[in-house]
């Protein structure tokens, strides 16, 4: 069963909210209606939002880094959204596996919005209806864009490639690779949800240099007994 | 024996009081239809705090609903003439409650309009829906249990109808429970405690509302009520609200124990500002406390003592669900433990909620409904306790 997803890479990510509008941008402009803005220019603007960026600190002062995660529905394989619907109007298809809400059935009350461990359930206050991303169904499949452009409008959207979209299910797609080969984590897997969408970690980047790199080993210096030059490359010892 | 003015004054007072259940009736209707014509944008809830106080009139209606059954089911199940003779009372408390309380439910469900959706659509996977058979089949078997009790060749068939609604009362409440036993994803709830905690607490807000409601009966109809028939119900009414702050400790206590609940039960209990304050002062305090202190205190525990105890307790139950149900949305997803999460849309912060106009219009139309249904019935159908004068129990 194919089991579309995204995959993002927290190493990469900036936290500069490209995903975020882009994302507003797309749905707001779909078949399914505006999204709606609370307040958009006051102290606390709200409203509907698919897609979220959080950030915290990692690390105590000054010893810090800050971590942007990106957070839109997981499209879990076991969603714990599905079965608390009443009407179930929030279902997952089975061809792709995104978990999706038909807005015919949603009466609006708000329940898989409590049983979302991951709080990605958005209730549209003007249409009163509960939203999600729905991995941009309305794109991916829409055969009148170029192919390379049949992506969720917060993959295309990213800066620096942050965001990677495919088929988690099947081991040769770039995203598979990305989780196999660098790390790929869910979060939160204690909820056992088992979310489709996959994190690659942070990581620090390490470049040793060797000394022997940069001295040459018939260094004539060291050779004919000279005096050290105080403005020679440092040794291994003091690099390390 | 009533004079003609006092009669007349009566007739005059009924009509006020209806017009004013009418009125606020009304207003509640109105919120809805500004609800429905702006959307929630004009309600106090948000995407943090997804059910705000109209939920919290609505669950204590439905909750109270059940639990005023339980002097109907002492009556018919237990064998107990006392309680037998406020069956009717309590069935048609129940009924206008149940009504007040879903009909405000289904009113703040954000599309009103489609509850044929609701009746058509049923995931039998879903709590929800389950209450929704349960709420339903709850309201047909009340009314065929009043109708064998007040219709006198029906009477044979008033034992298994009591017992019927006895059993249905407890699954009711054991679903109003699951409906949060069942979240595990958030920190106040997902707990096999609640399903018990609430049919608890419903004993003590049923029977302080069918302690008002007689009271006012009583009163109205210039009668006193029995002292041994008061003594007796309201040393029930102090059980139940012993039995319902000690379910409330264990829950809190268990939450303590639990090194990842401890945070969120530090928010209520501690630093949570108005949920900590409407918990201990508005629940323990002035819901547990006081009205014990009405019941018990020597010198105390008559009518006066045991009305007020019992708007106490209704106040008291009112607090509990604010903080139980609007506290536990308000402390955030631990989604990133032991990091502080922020953004630009409030995640992993203390949501901030303050109920709108029309959802506290909204709220209150809830009771209108059960006040006018409970006001119109014992007008014109007998719903006044029959005691005898010698009680065999």
């Amino acid at each position: 069963m194919t089991q579309l997803a995204l995959v993002i890479d927290l190493n990469v990510c900036v936290g500069c909210h490209a995903c975020v509008t882009n994302c507003k941008q797309w749905n707001t402009s779909g078949a399914a209606g505006a999204l709606v803005d609370c307040n958009p220019y006051e102290a606390e603007p709200n409203g509907t939002f698919f897609n979220r960026v959080q950030t915290f600190e990692v690390g105590s002062f000054p010893n810090t880094e800050t971590v942007h995660f990106p957070k839109s529905c997981l499209h879990c394989e076991d969603p714990a959204c599905v079965p608390v619907c009443p009407t179930g109007a929030s279902y997952k298809r089975k061809e792709d596996g995104i978990v999706l809400v038909d807005y015919d059935k949603c009466i609006g009350c708000k329940y898989c919005s409590w049983a979302c461990p991951y709080g990605v359930r958005e209730f549209d206050e003007q249409r009163k209806v509960m939203t999600k991303c729905t991995l941009c169904v309305d794109r991916i499949y829409d055969e009148s864009l170029p192919e390379e452009r049949r992506k969720p409008s917060c993959v295309l959207a990213c800066p620096p490639g942050a965001r990677l979209f495919g088929d988690v299910h099947d081991p040769d797609s770039e995203v598979s690779v990305a989780i196999r080969e660098r790390g790929g984590y869910q979060l939160m897997p204690e909820a056992g949800t088992n979310p489709a969408n996959h994190y690659l970690p942070r990581r620090k980047t390490v470049i040793p240099v060797r000394a022997e790199e940069l001295y040459r080993s018939d260094n004539p210096h060291k050779i004919d007994g000279a005096p050290f030059d105080k403005n020679l490359p440092p040794t291994t010892e003091e690099l390390n | 024996m009533p004079t003609p003015e006092s009669l007349r004054y009566k007739n005059k007072l009924y009509y006020l009081l209806l017009a004013a259940g009418g009125l606020v009736a009304l207003a509640g209707l109105y919120a809805v239809h500004m609800m429905e014509e702006h959307g929630h944008i004009i309600s106090g809830m948000n995407n943090q705090i997804v059910w705000g106080l109209p939920h919290v009139f609505a669950i204590f209606l439905i909750v109270a609903a059940s639990g005023v059954l339980n002097v109907a089911s002492i009556g018919s199940v237990f064998g107990k003439a006392v309680y037998k003779a406020r069956a009717p009372l309590a069935s048609l408390l129940s009924i206008a409650m149940l009504s007040g309380g879903l009909t405000v439910l289904m009113l703040d469900l954000g599309r009103p309009d489609r509850i044929i959706v609701a009746a058509t659509n049923y995931n039998s996977t879903s709590v929800f829906a389950w209450n929704v058979v349960l709420y339903s089949g709850m309201f047909s078997l009340v009314i065929v249990y009043l109708w064998t009790m007040m219709e006198r060749r029906m009477h044979v068939w008033s034992k298994p109808a009591g017992f019927a609604v006895f059993a249905w009362r407890f699954v009711l409440t054991t679903g109003t429970g699951l409906i949060f036993a069942f979240l595990t994803a958030r920190q106040a709830y997902g707990s096999a405690l609640l399903p018990p905690m609430f049919i608890v607490l419903s004993f003590a807000w049923g029977l302080a509302v069918f302690h008002l409601v007689q009271t006012t009966i009583y009163a109205w109809n210039e009668k006193t009520l029995d002292p041994a028939i008061l003594r007796r119900k309201k040393n029930l009414l102090g059980v139940f609200v012993i039995a319902s702050l000690y379910m409330v400790a264990v829950y809190h206590m268990t939450n303590l124990y639990f090194a990842h609940q401890v945070a969120f039960e530090n928010f209520i209990l501690h630093e949570g500002g108005t949920y900590t304050m409407m918990f201990w002062i508005g629940y323990v305090l002035f819901g547990n406390a006081v009205p014990l202190g009405l019941i018990y205190a020597p010198g105390l525990g008559d009518t006066r003592c045991v009305m007020m105890a019992s708007a106490l307790v209704v106040l008291g139950g009112f607090a509990f669900l604010y903080v139980f149900i609007i506290g536990g949305q308000a402390f955030p997803l631990n989604i990133f433990p032991g990091y502080v999460a922020s953004s630009s849309f409030g995640d992993g912060q203390i949501a901030h909620y303050e109920p709108s106009i029309y959802e506290i219009m909204l709220g209150f139309g809830g009771l209108a409904i059960a006040f006018i249904i409970t006001t119109v019935s014992v007008r014109v159908l007998n719903f006044m306790p029959q005691d005898k004068a010698y009680i065999a129990d």
